[in-house]
This record gives structure tokens, C-alpha cells and sequence, in this order.
């Protein structure tokens, strides 16, 4: 699968220019992030690429065909997206709310194979014990796992996540990531996250995009963008860089509390009332 | 290896069996409505009558034909698809609009007829030229309960329309509607008020034999087309860019499912009068037996709907001196109900 973005501009109105003249070539079977300050374009980025939005100008192609001449039946079989927030306005139970991903491929009734698929998400995602249980009463990190097997039931050759890990403990930040790199490497398909989580994503990308004033600031592997640096362009905060295993480590730098002696304020404490 | 299912299976088939005893309540309380009102009748002369009319023999008594076969059948078959409509109809609106409040009160839909019907019995207007009497009320009704969504319609062509904006269109057109209404009742004699005023809440008991297949022929074919569209609703719950990426495409679904349950809305309260309170709650009971997936809701809702009406429409005919409208007390006997189940259920068992 191949993402090609040529010349693309996208504004809610004339003055509120979101995105201006993205390029990117996408191409593969691998995991890429999309990293960048709060307001930057990352969200609006992957809803040119899913259709959600159309470009005001350019455009968005997979492999070769432009987006906009994809219908929405046929887009749901190549791109399936994870939103950030999970809603349901009314109750449903996980399996019901995970079986909707399964939509592009079933017809009237639900059939073993589309459960057995949904079941073998569940638990790879380590929540088959919520199935039945109804998605409103999960805590935010549940509702983004559940979120997640609907889009990966949805068996789609490009997938697209809004910030996945948002929500999760630092176990499951891990676990989740590295499911969409072997996902990605395993079953050939392009997985595309939005992540705030600089170090997850150093630790598992093949590629960064990296994001600054709605452009694309650098394009390249975790060790090409991650550098001191950029960071300080595009986030104006400044960092600390070593390397892992071949991949960058971020620490971040404060400044401010450096020099500080006595980091607690006199008075708080924390106790856990033994 | 199918065991691991079985949990969710078994969940399914509980629903189904819940469908399943709601139809056949109300199949039972039919025949049981047929025995029910001020001229007393006994099972025997009830079986007597329908069978005599279906093979086409004559009925010995013709008090019995009257008041069995003439007034209380189709008052039940109009009842059942009544009853039906309105809940489904409220069931897919607050599906596709993800609200719980949505219904066809809410859409402006029975205010829009009750509009029809005040210009057609108090200023005398016809919308349809040449059509007089019941006839023109029937019309105009029909005509004015479609203008909502014929609005909503027209805007959305232009605009980006949100599930918000398209209830609070509802709910603005439902203003302007009662106002009007309202303006024209101050200007009734009182003979003519009696009349709209019955309308306005509600009754059966004007239903004909000529109704019941008009009003057969809209229900069927928009709960047939309704219920084969349902996963399309179902995965509007999703909110709209989800359900987009999951293949749907999202202003169409929006705007035919409301535009057939308007229709269908509107060919049953053109002869029934606005009968409240089942469009919106109908659906919300049915969920707390079968959950919100629409495979199963619709059903539910319908044949709950159907079962409750039937239910109200006995106790109204046998309370009063003449009976009282269908309407008063569907909303006198439910809201009480609805109140103390919505209290009692737990959230959890909503799902």
C-alpha cells in the first residue's frame, strides 16, 4: 500500500488554513508516527488521507487512485481509522461494539468466522474478559483498547490511529504499539499513529513524520528527527538525546527546577496511611 | 471451539425470545381487545363473527357484525401498526441521530399534522384542491407532517447538517406549528374545538375498514425497508467519522431513514390524531429487554409498541361515559411505568 500526498492544502475556511503544502510518499509495510504540538494539523492529516475531510487543494492518492474518487464502501475495505475519543450514545455491549469493524466484510447476519475474529482481537488486546460486558461501564483505557479491535477487525491495508495510547498504562502503551509494528511487519500493512508519546514512538517507529505550523517539518527514521534540535524548533522545549538499542532515547530538560534543592513545598505530603 | 461464543449467542437468542413474547402478547391481547368495551360480547360471539366474515357467510345478528367485525377489528389491526410505527419510527430517529430524545414530537412530524388539521377543520382550507370533509383533514395532515423533514432535507443540501441541529430544526418547526394551531383554536367555535381538540390527543375510535389497508401499505413497507437497513443505523451509533470509515455513508442514511419514518409517521397520525408518548419511550423500554443493537430494537420496539397500545386503547374504551382518547391515557399509564423501570434498572442492564 502506498500513500502518496502531493501539494496538499486544507482550511476550514480562508482564514483558518490548517495544512499547508504537504508532500509525502508513504509506502510499505511498516509503522509510522505522526508527531508534533497540540493544533498542528496531525488529526486534520489523517482525515484528508481517510476521506473524512477533502483537501482544499492537491490531493491524497492510494496506490495511485485518488481519494475522492474511492467510494466510502470500497474506502472502509482499504482504510480503517481508531478515533481518540470512543463514544456510544447508547449502550452496547464490547463484542456488539467491536462486531460493527466487521461491517465491510459481512452481510445481514453475524457469522462464527466474524465472531471468531473478534473474539482472537480481544484477546491479543488482553480484554477478552469484557466482552459481554457493556462499553459504557469500561474505564478510558478499556474504551481505547475495544476502539482498537474495532479497527483492527476491520482487517484494513492502511490503518490509522489517533493517538492509540493515549489512555493506557505504560504496560499496555507497550504492548499496544508493539501489536501494531508486528501487525504491520507480519500482515503487510501501512499503520499510521498520531503519538505524544515521543519514546513510544522512538522505541517502535520505522518512520517519524514530524510536524511544525501545520507542514511537514521532517520526514525520516526515529534517529533522522529526533534530535535535540528539532525538538527545540518544533516544541521549543529542550532535551537530552542517547541511544538505546539503535534508537533515540528522549529525556526531557527543565530548566526551571534544575538547580532546585527542596522540590517539595513545605507542608505537602503524601501518605498512605500506615 | 464454538463454546467460545456461546456466552454472546446465548445473549442473542434471550433477545430473540424476548421478540418473541412481546409478539405473541400481543397477538393474545388482540384477540382479548375484542371483547373489551361498553356493548358486552362474549368469546364465542367474537370467533362467530370473524369466522363468519371470513368465509363470507352472513352474521346472524347484526348489533354483533356491527360493533365486532365494523368498529373493534380494525381498531385493533390499526392499533397493532399504530403502535408499531410510532416506536419504531422513534427507535431509528434516536438510533441515526444518536439522542434519546428523538421522536416524532420531537421532529416537528405531529405538530406539522395537527397543523394540517386545524387549517382543514377551523379555516376550512384544503391543501389539496377539490377534497372536502374528513378527507381534506386526512390530506392536510398528511401533507403538513412532512414539511420538517422536507426542510430538513432542502438545508442539508446546502449545509453541513448535525444530529443537533436537525432535532433543534424539529423542535423549532414544532413551535411555530403549535402557535399557529394554537392561534386558529382561539377563532373555533366550541362543536369544532371538541373535534380538533380530540385530534390533538389522539383516538381510534374513528378508525374504518378504508384506513386500515392505506395505513397497512405505508407500515409494512417502511418497517420491511427499515429493518433491512438496520446495521446501517446500528453503525451510525458510532458517531459519523467512524461509522464513514466503517463504509457508510453517513448524510444518506441520515437523511432517507428520516425521511421514510416521516412517511410512515405521517400516513398513521393523519388517521389516528398525534398519539404521544409511545415514539419515544416505546423504544427506550424495548432497549432495557434487548439492548440498543438495531437488529434487535426494531423488532422489539415494534412489537412492544403494538402491545402497549393495544393495552391502552382497551382501558380507554371502557373508561369514561363514551371512552376516552387513546392518546390520554397511553401517556397517563406508560410515563408512571417508564419512571419507576428507568429507576429501578440498574445502568448496567441497559446494554
Amino acid at each position: 500500500m502506498k500513500v502518496t500526498i502531493e501539494g496538499m492544502e486544507f482550511g476550514y475556511s480562508n482564514e483558518a488554513v490548517v495544512l499547508n503544502d504537504i508532500d509525502l510518499d508513504i509506502a510499505g509495510a511498516q509503522l509510522v508516527s505522526i508527531v508534533g504540538p497540540n493544533g498542528v494539523g496531525k488529526s486534520t492529516l489523517i482525515h484528508c488521507i481517510n476521506k473524512i475531510l477533502s483537501p482544499t487543494k492537491g490531493t491524497v492518492m492510494i496506490d495511485g487512485r485518488d481519494v475522492s474518487e474511492i467510494s466510502i464502501k470500497e474506502m472502509s475495505k482499504i482504510s480503517g481509522y481508531v478515533p481518540y475519543t470512543a463514544n456510544n450514545s447508547f449502550p452496547l455491549s464490547v463484542v456488539d461494539t467491536v462486531l460493527m469493524g466487521r461491517h465491510p466484510h459481512s452481510n445481514w447476519k453475524t457469522t462464527d468466522h466474524d465472531l471468531d475474529v473478534v473474539y482472537d482481537t480481544l484477546r491479543m488486546l488482553d480484554i477478552e474478559h469484557l466482552a459481554l460486558r457493556s462499553f459504557n461501564e469500561l474505564s478510558a483505557g478499556q474504551h481505547q483498547r475495544v476502539m482498537l479491535a474495532r479497527g483492527l477487525v476491520q482487517e484494513p491495508k492502511i490503518l490509522l490511529l489517533d493517538e492509540p495510547t493515549a489512555n493506557l498504562d505504560i504496560r499496555h502503551q507497550m504492548n499496544v504499539t508493539r501489536i501494531l509494528r508486528n501487525l504491520a511487519h507480519e500482515k503487510g500493512i501501512l499503520v499510521i499513529i498520531i503519538s505524544h508519546d515521543l519514546n513510544i514512538a522512538a522505541t517502535y517507529s520505522d518512520n517519524v513524520i514530524m510536524m511544525h505550523e501545520g507542514r511537514v517539518f521532517k520526514v525520516g527514521s526515529p534517529m533522522e528527527v529526533f534530535t535535540e534540535e528539532n525538538l527545540r524548533t518544533v516544541y521549543n522545549v529542550d532535551s537530552e538525546i542517547t541511544v538505546k538499542n539503535g534508537r533515540p532515547r528522549i529525556v526531557l530538560l527543565d530548566d526551571l527546577y534544575v538547580d532546585d534543592d527542596d522540590p517539595c513545598p513545605e507542608g505537602s505530603y503524601v501518605s498512605s496511611g500506615r | 471451539m464454538a463454546s467460545r461464543h456461546e456466552g454472546y449467542r446465548r445473549l442473542c437468542r434471550r433477545k430473540v425470545l424476548f421478540i418473541a413474547g412481546f409478539m405473541i402478547l400481543t397477538a393474545v391481547v388482540a384477540i382479548f381487545s375484542l371483547n373489551v368495551g361498553f356493548y358486552e360480547t362474549s368469546f364465542s360471539q367474537v370467533f362467530d363473527v370473524i369466522w363468519s366474515n371470513l368465509n363470507g357467510q352472513p352474521v346472524s345478528s347484526r348489533q354483533d357484525q356491527l360493533i365486532i367485525w365494523d368498529i373493534r377489528v380494525p381498531e385493533a389491526l390499526v392499533a397493532i401498526m399504530t403502535g408499531a410505527a410510532l416506536s419504531v419510527g422513534g427507535a431509528v430517529m434516536q438510533t441515526v441521530l444518536r439522542n434519546p430524545l428523538a421522536d416524532s414530537y420531537t421532529m416537528g412530524i405531529s405538530s406539522g399534522a395537527f397543523f394540517g388539521v386545524t387549517i382543514a377543520a377551523i379555516a376550512g382550507i384544503s391543501i389539496l384542491p377539490g377534497v372536502g370533509g374528513n378527507l381534506a383533514t386526512v390530506f392536510n395532515a398528511f401533507i403538513c407532517s412532512l414539511i420538517p423533514v422536507a426542510l430538513i432535507l432542502l438545508i442539508s443540501r446546502k449545509r453541513r447538517m448535525t444530529p443537533t441541529k436537525i432535532i433543534l430544526i424539529g423542535i423549532a418547526i414544532m413551535y411555530v406549528f403549535s402557535a399557529v394551531s394554537t392561534l386558529l383554536m382561539l377563532t373555533a367555535d366550541s362543536e369544532t374545538l371538541a373535534d380538533v381538540y380530540a385530534w390533538r390527543v389522539g383516538t381510534l375510535s374513528q378508525v374504518e375498514w378504508g384506513h386500515v389497508g392505506i395505513i397497512f401499505v405505508f407500515v409494512t413497507l417502511g418497517l420491511i425497508y427499515l429493518m433491512l437497513n438496520n446495521k446501517k443505523y446500528n453503525l451510525m451509533m458510532a458517531g459519523e467519522n467512524c461509522a464513514q470509515t466503517m463504509g457508510i455513508d453517513t448524510k444518506r442514511t441520515t437523511l432517507t431513514s428520516l425521511s421514510i419514518v416521516s412517511l410512515v409517521t405521517a400516513a398513521v397520525v393523519s388517521f389516528t390524531g398525534t398519539i404521544g408518548f409511545i415514539g419515544l419511550v416505546g423504544p427506550h423500554i424495548a432497549r432495557i429487554f434487548v439492548g440498543s443493537e438495531s437488529k434487535y430494537l426494531i423488532p422489539a420496539s415494534a412489537a412492544f409498541g403494538a402491545a402497549f397500545l393495544l393495552v391502552a386503547d382497551c382501558v380507554s374504551r371502557v373508561s369514561g361515559t363514551y371512552g376516552l382518547p387513546v392518546g390520554v391515557i397511553s401517556a397517563m399509564i406508560g410515563c408512571p411505568l417508564f419512571i419507576i423501570i428507568l429507576v429501578k434498572m440498574r445502568s448496567k442492564e441497559w446494554a
